[in-house]
């Protein structure tokens, strides 16, 4: 109580001599989110403004006598005439471990009911990217639990991997099993008590999304037990555009948190075309010039300094990261859009997902052709590496093989053998949703594949086979996974071990 | 106010040749009024009221609006308004105002300048300091 009154008491102590200068200016237009501010002579570009009711703006765009603002929260009540004034402050939100396991909106105000967050930390939206003197290479992985994606398309801490792919073809469902397959690793990683193991929490940015989706994905998180290591930041369709536009801006302030204080988080922003939407009604509403697709001219500079802001820091600043797995919708397939070239320029790499492969059955409907990750084999754990090294030209040369082999019968052995193994390896990556596989347990079953043992069989049982051989590994061979798991590599002694467990299993599978 | 791109630089251009020595000239003013009512060029009215703004805009800059709680007696005000011009210049126009809301202290408008030393304005930032701790 004390200490409580002693810091009211400095507070009324600072109050009684100063007398307040601000600057001021009067509201002209007001409408859409956004309004027209005649004064204000001394704002500053991305200021806070104060309107009557403790209701803010973000200064925009700087004219000669005129200042456009976009409206923070509720404007119902802001009228022409209202007299506002500027703040010399830059919009903030809360940061730190105290929104974990929170769902937030935008101004990192909670959403979910559970009572205020407790956090005197605050860092801006707006934020410049860390400098090249700052970073390092990517070098240590995310694990997401998706066998095709860890073993043909790995991601890395720090990497900007953008998943992109038409509407309903499971792009949320691969950042949700991720962010899993997180949660899981760091539940087992904090039980171990590793001293090297690092933690990497997860923030998911739901951009004009419904707000059933973003409930879903909550739910489904909260039932995984990954909530524990994760924000969500909701700017859902029905939030003003003003809100959709600085959500993902907002997440990634929450993520550099976790950077500059050392820790490893991912980031999802699901997804920027919507984002990119919002920005151009902002835009336009503000008068600004509009260009191509009637997107402003800056929406480039929107993505590009957005997904800057992942990184992998240097030792000497903490050797943080913030790994960014941005989404993009399609329409009808077309990733020459204005958007998705966009993204796809800005990013590492991406994974492309095709509605043909998802109706095939064939999930998650990863394109193995049109996915690439340009810096993520460097995190690539040895044994993977080792397992899954041709996986990605096995398959592209079975594509193309299946596309020649429907015209003809008659095949020579090599081109029957290609065939069959890769329509062995397609059954192999098929993966039901939010059931992420443990890295070892991939690493055995790649093996097995490599190592000839799926040969002799069929197609049709390959997956009950692989679930059989997982069931059995993690009941029977624990100590064989403990050692894939601790030496990260497939040597002498765990090749030996994995023969002998294969033989074992072989036994057993009828 | 729509303004096209035409209208807004004649009626800046209009603003521009208003001022003789730093100031705004009356008799520039009314002869470009003057002018524009004559010649009637296309949204002459449009033009006319951008450049009404812009005047108004420069006008506020030299003017202060000094506002207290209860009427100031004629030596206070003598002295705030002695006070002002010695800062801003011997052409600052001053108006005096009496806003019982302010319950107690000065509020001067200046521009887009205030200096608030109202006991209103102490007490809502006391109550927002207080909101924080």
């Amino acid at each position: 109580m004390s200490t409580i009154l002693q810091e009211l008491e400095t507070k009324i102590a600072g109050l009684k001599t100063a007398t307040a200068k601000s600057n001021t200016g009067i509201v002209r237009e007001v409408g859409d989110g956004v309004c027209k501010i005649e004064g204000l002579s001394d704002v500053m570009l991305n200021e806070m403004i104060e309107f009557p009711g403790s209701v803010y703006g973000l200064a925009l765009n700087l004219e000669e006598s005129e200042v456009g603002c976009i409206l923070l929260g509720d404007s119902a009540d802001v009228a022409e005439g209202n007299e506002v004034k500027t703040t010399g402050r830059l919009l903030q939100v809360p940061v730190g471990k105290a929104l974990l396991g929170r769902v937030v909106n935008t101004l990192g105000e909670p959403i979910d009911g559970k009572g205020p967050i407790t956090t005197d930390v605050f860092y801006p939206v707006e934020n410049l990217a860390p400098g090249i003197i700052k970073r390092r290479g990517v070098s240590q992985p995310v694990q997401t639990g998706i066998m095709a994606i860890d073993a043909m398309i790995p991601i890395g801490r720090g990497q900007r991997e953008l998943i992109i792919g038409d509407r309903a073809t499971g792009k949320t469902t691969i950042a949700i099993d991720t962010m899993i397959s997180q949660a899981r690793l760091n539940k087992a990683g904090e039980e171990s008590g590793a001293k090297d193991f690092r933690p990497l929490y997860c923030i998911y940015v739901g951009i004009g999304q419904k707000n059933s989706n973003i409930a879903r994905s909550v739910a489904t998180l909260e039932a995984a037990g990954a909530m524990k290591y994760t924000i969500i930041v909701s700017a859902p369709a029905s939030d003003s555009a003003t809100s959709q536009y600085l959500a993902p801006f907002a997440g990634a302030a929450m993520g550099e948190w976790f950077m500059a204080n050392g820790m490893d988080a991912l980031i999802v922003f699901d997804d920027l075309s919507k984002h990119a939407v919002a920005y151009r009604q902002v835009s336009l509403v503000l008068k600004r010039p509009s260009g191509r697709e009637a997107y402003p001219g800056d929406v480039f500079y929107l993505h590009s300094r957005l997904l800057e802001r992942s990184a992998r820091v240097n030792e000497a600043n903490g050797g943080g990261s913030l790994t960014a797995l941005p989404i993009v919708e399609t329409q009808a397939g077309d990733v020459s859009a204005y958007i998705p070239t966009n993204v796809i320029s800005i990013t590492d790499g991406q994974i492309y997902l095709e509605t043909d492969l998802f109706y095939q059955g064939i999930r998650p409907a990863i394109s193995v052709g049109l996915s690439v990750s340009r810096v993520g084999s460097a995190a690539q754990i040895k044994a993977i590496k080792q397992v899954a090294g041709k996986i990605k030209l096995d398959l592209a040369q079975f594509r193309e093989l299946a596309a020649f082999a429907q015209f003809g019968s008659d095949l020579d052995a090599k081109t029957k053998a290609q065939l069959d193994r890769g329509a062995r390896i397609v059954e192999l990556f098929k993966q039901p949703q939010y059931h992420p596989i443990p890295v070892e347990q991939q690493v055995a079953v790649l093996w097995s594949m490599q190592n000839g043992y799926l040969d002799e069989v069929p197609v049709d049982r390959v997956k009950e086979y692989q679930n059989k051989l997982q069931d059995f590994l993690g009941t029977r061979k624990e100590a064989l996974l403990a050692k894939i798991r601790e030496k990260r590599q497939v040597d002498k002694e765990v090749e030996d071990d994995l023969k002998a467990a294969l033989n074992d299993f072989k036994t057993t599978f009828r | 106010m729509k303004l096209n791109k035409d209208s807004r630089k004649l009626s800046r251009q209009l603003f521009r040749n208003s001022f003789a020595d730093g100031k705004l000239d009356n008799s520039k003013i009314q002869a470009v009024v003057e002018s524009i009512l004559a010649t009637r060029p296309r949204h002459y009215l449009d033009i006319l009221k951008d450049y009404h703004r812009l005047i108004r805009l420069e006008v506020e800059k030299r003017h202060a609006v000094v506002e207290s709680a209860a009427e100031l007696s004629a030596e206070t005000s003598r002295e705030v308004e002695r006070d002002l011009k010695s800062k801003y210049g011997g052409d600052l126009t001053t108006d005096f105002r009496v806003n019982a809301d302010l319950i107690g202290g000065l509020r001067i408008k200046i521009g887009n300048d205030v200096w608030d030393g109202s006991v209103r304005n102490r007490l809502a930032r006391l109550s927002e300091e207080i909101n924080h701790v």
